[in-house]
């Protein structure tokens, strides 16, 4: 074993949850002072993986070594003890105390029996300087920003000493100048001798940090690489499996009249002066980095919050739209982007789940449920967009991502006076098989005629599926690319923060 | 685009004997039973004759398990009932001894309890960021407060004109007292609204996952308000019936009642976190604990020990599902591996 | 804009809040009647309220973790009860056994509270409706008909009696010792954590369940201690003691700032809750309003307080969002 190499060691890896194999057989070494990157789809096990390290999760099988020792941890109190730190995806900070209790917190400065608050408030002040940071230790963090909750972690992380820090999808919510100021500070850190594991499916930050990277597909350890050694089609085939080309079935639409249009809608705080159309049988990007008020529009659109100004246009009528109801009235469905929290009730069986908008249209006398009349229904919707279950009795909890989003795109179609469809984030979670097949059933709509919003990030399905796609940068609309012209480059060009003027320029 | 793997989902529920038994409204009948065979042999006037005239005293409270049930399931809780009783009864005295009709002192106390429920209906559906349990606190103390106030100094009042209201508490060809047939009348267009209906289904939604059920069109304010006005005036139903049987109401009138019924609800299977149970389940467990009352009473145990033993049902009611589902996962777990 | 951040202190800290209104309250009630906070009635005001103060710095802590108890008054009720029925039948007389016995009793109570809560994951509010009920059975239980009188307990009750200053050190060290502990100690930062965020304290190393069970221990152990006061401060103990008042001690938590949803409240924000509820009881007659209207008054505080909590967090989130450039 070669000791001094990697300061961490892990071989044959397995973590099962009730139902799946979460991990199966894998193997990650660390170097000493790297940025280490790993990479894979979502649910491809690296959030557990992380958890094992930290010891949140026990794993079933496998060893751990730490510098060259092996370690079990009982706990995450362990592997803090050890140096091993992690900031997580959702910033798992305490919202109602102030930063400089976050930090401390679990390794408070104690002295004689009480906590040395003037010491650890100086103590973070420090930790804030040395990251550039721009709020104060007593600023309470539930009225932070994400990134700023994301420094106070790092702050954490930093006043434990850590030895090795893991960042789990650190710029997933991040704005371009917010990310540009994560990597200066893992460069920092990196310098100062520290290790690092990096999670992203941003390729972006793969390459602008990392030396080596680790992949992992389905519960399974693929490889590992040296970034500047592996090409980008390469790494993408070990994430996915297979070629990618035959991803997007986009079909051949006649393109018809325009049937929905947004003009100068605005809610203060999230989106200014948004304008924009569908037309029939049309696939309509929404892209835009997270937080770039996407998805605000569209719910100001279904009604489930409110415009500040702005009027919304159906087949040339003007909507009033003021609850979720009337936009369903209207025929205007939208699938959230959050399925277990917004577009699902996970305690429920399938059907139920797909019935539960048209409840009041399928019930006998507009009343009394009709079970039997709701169990036909969701039984034809649910087989119809393949999803793999036994009954429709199932509860949506005990299914795959991939299939909850079925279930969710069939509680969408079961709804016959469909005429645009809002799809928020549709792939997102959701592994490479139920993917190609929710692409497959947007064609069809398409086909049908209806008129498609999609809201994505992902910028392979942007440029793939859509016909014309919009782009979005702080709130406001700040270009529209049709299928030719729209390519990677200029949708993120788009996408970033520019001074008005580079952003006419682009636009023209 | 019919699914490409033609994969068949299966839309027939098979309903057993052995699966009905093991719901909770089925452990709850199986306990019904068990309980009525105890009753028998603690005490030996426990017939039917007997229980039939007993039970009138403990059923107003029932009027409140109904409309607390679409509370929970919504996932709130109301504990201002027990001062909505104390109140209505109050009011209802006063309106009577004022000489008004009958009619319009039943109109009147039924007014009261739907001015209460709209009340918290309205702070709960302007104000939804607040936890129902202080808004509800705060209503409970106000209006008791309201009662003490109108009681004055003696805190209480007598129904005077007891002749007026004795048709309540009558009982029809001498055996069946009316409140049981409104009770029954009630619970069953309740419990049809909540199983049956899309108002009910709705109410499950929102207490499984208010967004969801907001993101799928369902009226989530206006369904918590409705919930809280029923809850309103069945507390005034409670409190004109309480009056009926007691002639008269004071400060301490319906104290603790709101607990009592929660209770019920949630021996029944209403999870106080909202969406599961049935009003089936309530109404079983609301019986189940009026029948053991009464039981001990004729037994002459002391009278507080029922006290010991609804509370020792409703923790092992709460414990059991946690179990199961922790025998449940150990099971897949052991499956997976 | 000086004006403007001090409107902001004072809405902001909830302690500077109830600060304010609390000496309002006194010039205005000093107008009135120069002689309301004379020593005397100060120090009834506190011995009045003691029980409900102390335990509040339990629900407080309880509170904190996003549970609740209402079990708290039985448990008051089953130990007072006890120690009441070991003096009169001269079983035990010491005065410190007897509050060392209501306390470990109390102590014991919350325990049991705490296991089922933390390790059966059932919610709060239900478990301890349970243990109210049983525990409430069990001080009927104990008195088997019988309740404590004044002469029964006569002994005790030189403890608590008006004019001694047993109850006033009680309640001095209570507060002096629940201030240092959840501001200065590991424990207090774990009591928060929990009721921040539990995943997260979960994930950083905290027991959540030994926190929680601890935090329901406390609950009891300071109701066994009120029980123990209750019986020697009003000299008798029945089984029917305190009967309904847990909501007078949520009630101070709520209008201190205690947060039901957890990691938001302080021992300085509870005491000034529990202080102006009591003041506004006792000062009413001197507005001219009887003293029966005084739970009105408590209920609409609570409701102005909590939905006044509302508007400003929604007036506040507004200018953050206004703020946002786009």
């Amino acid at each position: 074993m070669s000791e001094s190499e990697y300061i961490l060691e892990l071989n044959g890896i397995t973590k099962i949850f009730p139902g799946v194999k979460a991990l199966n057989q894998v193997h990650f070494q660390l170097k000493r002072g790297e940025v280490h990157a790993l990479m894979g789809e979502n649910g491809a096990g690296k959030s557990t993986f992380i958890k094992v390290i930290t010891g949140v999760h026990a794993a079933e099988e496998g060893h751990m070594y730490l510098e060259g020792k092996e370690v079990h941890f009982r706990g995450p109190k362990d592997a803090l003890d050890a140096g091993i730190a992690a900031v997580y995806q959702h910033p798992t900070t305490y919202p109602t105390l102030s930063v400089t209790e976050n930090i401390f917190m679990g390794h408070e400065i104690i002295k004689g029996g009480m906590i040395q608050w003037n010491e650890m408030n100086a103590k973070a002040q420090e930790l804030l300087d040395r990251l550039h940071a721009n709020f104060k230790p007593s600023d309470e963090i539930g009225a932070l920003s994400v990134a700023q909750q994301q420094m106070t972690e790092i702050a954490k992380a930093l006043s434990t000493n850590a030895k090795i820090i893991i960042l789990d999808e650190p710029t997933a919510s991040l704005t371009a100048n917010e990310s540009e100021e994560l990597y200066r500070i893992v460069d920092q850190l990196r310098d100062e001798g520290v290790s690092i594991i990096f999670i992203s499916h941003r390729f972006e930050d793969m390459y602008r940090l990392a030396t080596r990277v680790t992949v992992f597909r389905d519960s399974q350890y693929i490889g590992t690489y040296d970034v500047d050694k592996i090409t980008n089609a390469d790494l993408v085939k070990a994430m996915v499996g297979r070629e990618i080309s035959d991803m997007y079935p986009k079909p051949e639409v006649k393109i018809g009249d325009e049937i929905f249009k947004i003009e100068g809608m605005s809610r203060t705080g999230f989106f200014k002066d948004v304008s924009l159309n569908v037309h029939a049988g049309e696939i309509v990007g929404m892209t835009g980095l997270v937080g770039a008020g996407r998805t605000e529009v569209m719910e100001s659109v279904c009604g489930i919050t409110k415009p500040d100004s702005g009027k919304v246009f159906l087949g040339g009528k003007q909507l009033k739209v003021k609850k979720p109801e009337d936009a369903m009235k209207e025929g205007i469905i939208l699938l959230p982007e959050n399925r277990s929290t917004q577009g699902l009730i996970l305690s429920w069986g399938l059907g139920r789940n797909v019935t539960l908008p048209i409840q009041k249209k399928l019930a006998k006398g507009g009343i009394f449920n009709d079970s039997k009349k709701e169990n036909e229904l969701s039984k034809k919707f649910l087989e119809e967009v393949d999803t793999k279950a036994v009954t429709i009795f199932d509860p949506a909890s005990s299914l795959s991502g991939g299939n909850q989003q079925k279930v969710v795109v069939a509680k969408a179609l079961a709804q016959d006076n469909m005429k645009l469809v809002i799809m928020d984030e549709p792939t997102k979670g959701v592994d490479v098989g139920a993917k190609a097949e929710i692409y497959a059933i947007m064609g069809e709509l398409a086909k049908k005629g209806y008129g498609i919003i999609m809201i994505s990030s992902e910028m392979p399905e942007i440029l793939g599926m859509c016909d014309r796609v919009y782009v979005m940068c702080n709130g406001r609309v700040t270009g529209c690319l049709n299928r030719e012209e729209a390519s990677q480059e200029r949708i993120l060009n788009l996408s970033m923060e520019h001074s008005s003027n580079e952003r006419q320029e682009e636009a023209v | 685009m019919a699914g490409k793997s033609g994969r068949s989902i299966n839309a027939e529920q098979k309903i057993t004997a052995k699966k009905l038994l093991f719901t909770w409204e089925g452990a709850l009948i199986v306990l019904f039973i068990l309980v009525n065979i105890f009753n028998m042999n603690i005490s030996q006037s426990y017939t039917f004759a007997n229980v039939l005239r007993e039970m009138p005293k403990y059923l107003a409270e029932m009027f409140m398990v109904l409309p607390m049930a679409y509370i929970l399931v919504l996932g709130d809780i109301d504990i201002s009932v027990g001062s909505i009783v104390c109140l209505t009864g109050t009011l209802t005295c006063y309106i009577s001894n004022a000489g008004a009709p009958f009619p319009i002192v039943i109109l009147g106390c039924l007014a009261a309890g739907l001015i209460c429920g709209v009340i918290n209906g309205s702070i709960a559906t302007s104000f939804p960021e607040l936890p129902s349990m202080i808004t509800t606190l705060g209503t409970q103390i106000i209006f008791r407060g309201i009662a003490e106030i109108s009681l004055g100094g003696g805190g209480s009042v007598a129904y005077n004109n007891t002749k007026q209201i004795m048709p309540l508490s009558t009982k029809l060809g001498k055996t069946v007292p009316v409140i049981i047939l409104v009770v029954l009348v009630i619970a069953i267009i309740f419990t049809v609204v909540l199983q049956l209906t899309t108002f009910g289904r709705s109410l499950y939604a929102i207490g499984s996952n208010k967004t969801s059920a907001f993101y799928a069109g369902v009226d989530v304010q206006k369904c918590r308000f409705i919930a809280y006005v029923l809850m309103g005036l069945m507390a005034s139903m409670c409190g004109l019936f309480l009056t009926a049987y007691t002639y008269g109401a004071n400060t301490t009138t319906g104290q603790g009642f709101e607990m009592e019924v929660i209770a019920m609800c949630v021996f029944g299977g209403i999870a106080s976190t909202g969406g599961k149970g049935t009003l089936i389940g309530g109404i079983i467990a609301g019986l189940i604990i009026t029948l053991l009352r009464i039981a001990l009473g004729q037994a002459n145990v002391n009278s507080q020990m029922i006290l010991v033993i609804v509370g020792a049902l409703l923790i092992i009611a709460v414990l059991i599902p946690g179990i199961k589902g922790k025998i449940d996962e150990m099971k897949k777990l052991r499956a997976a591996a | 804009m000086e004006n403007k951040s001090l409107w902001k202190k004072i809405t902001g800290s909830r302690e500077a809040l109830l600060l304010a209104i609390l000496v309002v309250m006194g010039i205005f009630i000093t107008i009135l009647n120069p002689t309301f906070f004379s020593p005397v009635n100060i120090g009834q005001i506190f011995r009045n309220n003691a029980l409900t103060m102390i335990m509040a710095l339990g629900m407080l802590c309880v509170m904190l973790t996003a549970g609740i108890d209402i079990s708290i008054t039985s448990t008051l009720a089953f130990a007072g009860m006890t120690i009441g029925m070991l003096t009169k039948y001269n079983i035990v007389n010491s005065t410190l056994a007897l509050f060392l016995i209501a306390m470990v009793m109390g102590c014991f109570c919350g325990a049991m509270n705490g296991l089922i809560i933390a390790k059966g994951k059932v919610a709060p509010i239900i478990c301890t409706m349970g243990f109210m009920y049983i525990w409430r059975g069990m001080a009927y239980v104990v008195g088997n008909s019988q309740f404590a009188s004044g002469e029964d307990v006569r002994e005790f009750a030189e403890f608590g009696k008006d004019g001694t200053i047993g109850p006033y050190i009680i309640l001095i060290v209570c507060y002096a010792l629940f201030f240092w502990m959840l501001k200065w100690t590991k424990f207090g930062r774990k009591i928060y954590a929990v009721g921040s965020n539990a995943e997260a304290a979960r994930i950083s190393g905290i027991n959540v369940d030994n926190t929680l069970i601890s935090v329901y221990t406390i609950m009891g152990t300071l109701a066994g201690l009120a029980g123990a006061l209750s019986v020697s401060i009003y000299a008798s103990a029945q089984p029917n003691m305190q009967y309904g008042r847990e909501m007078d001690v949520i009630a101070a938590c709520v209008i201190g700032g205690v947060s039901m949803s957890g990691g938001r409240g302080s021992v300085a924000g509870t005491f000034l809750g529990a202080l102006i509820i009591s003041i506004i009881a006792k000062a009413l007659p001197l507005v001219n309003v009887p003293s029966i209207a005084q739970n009105t008054v408590k209920g609409v505080i609570i409701l102005v307080v909590v939905i006044f909590n509302v508007i400003t967090q929604r007036m506040v989130d507004r200018q953050n969002l206004e703020r946002r450039e786009m």
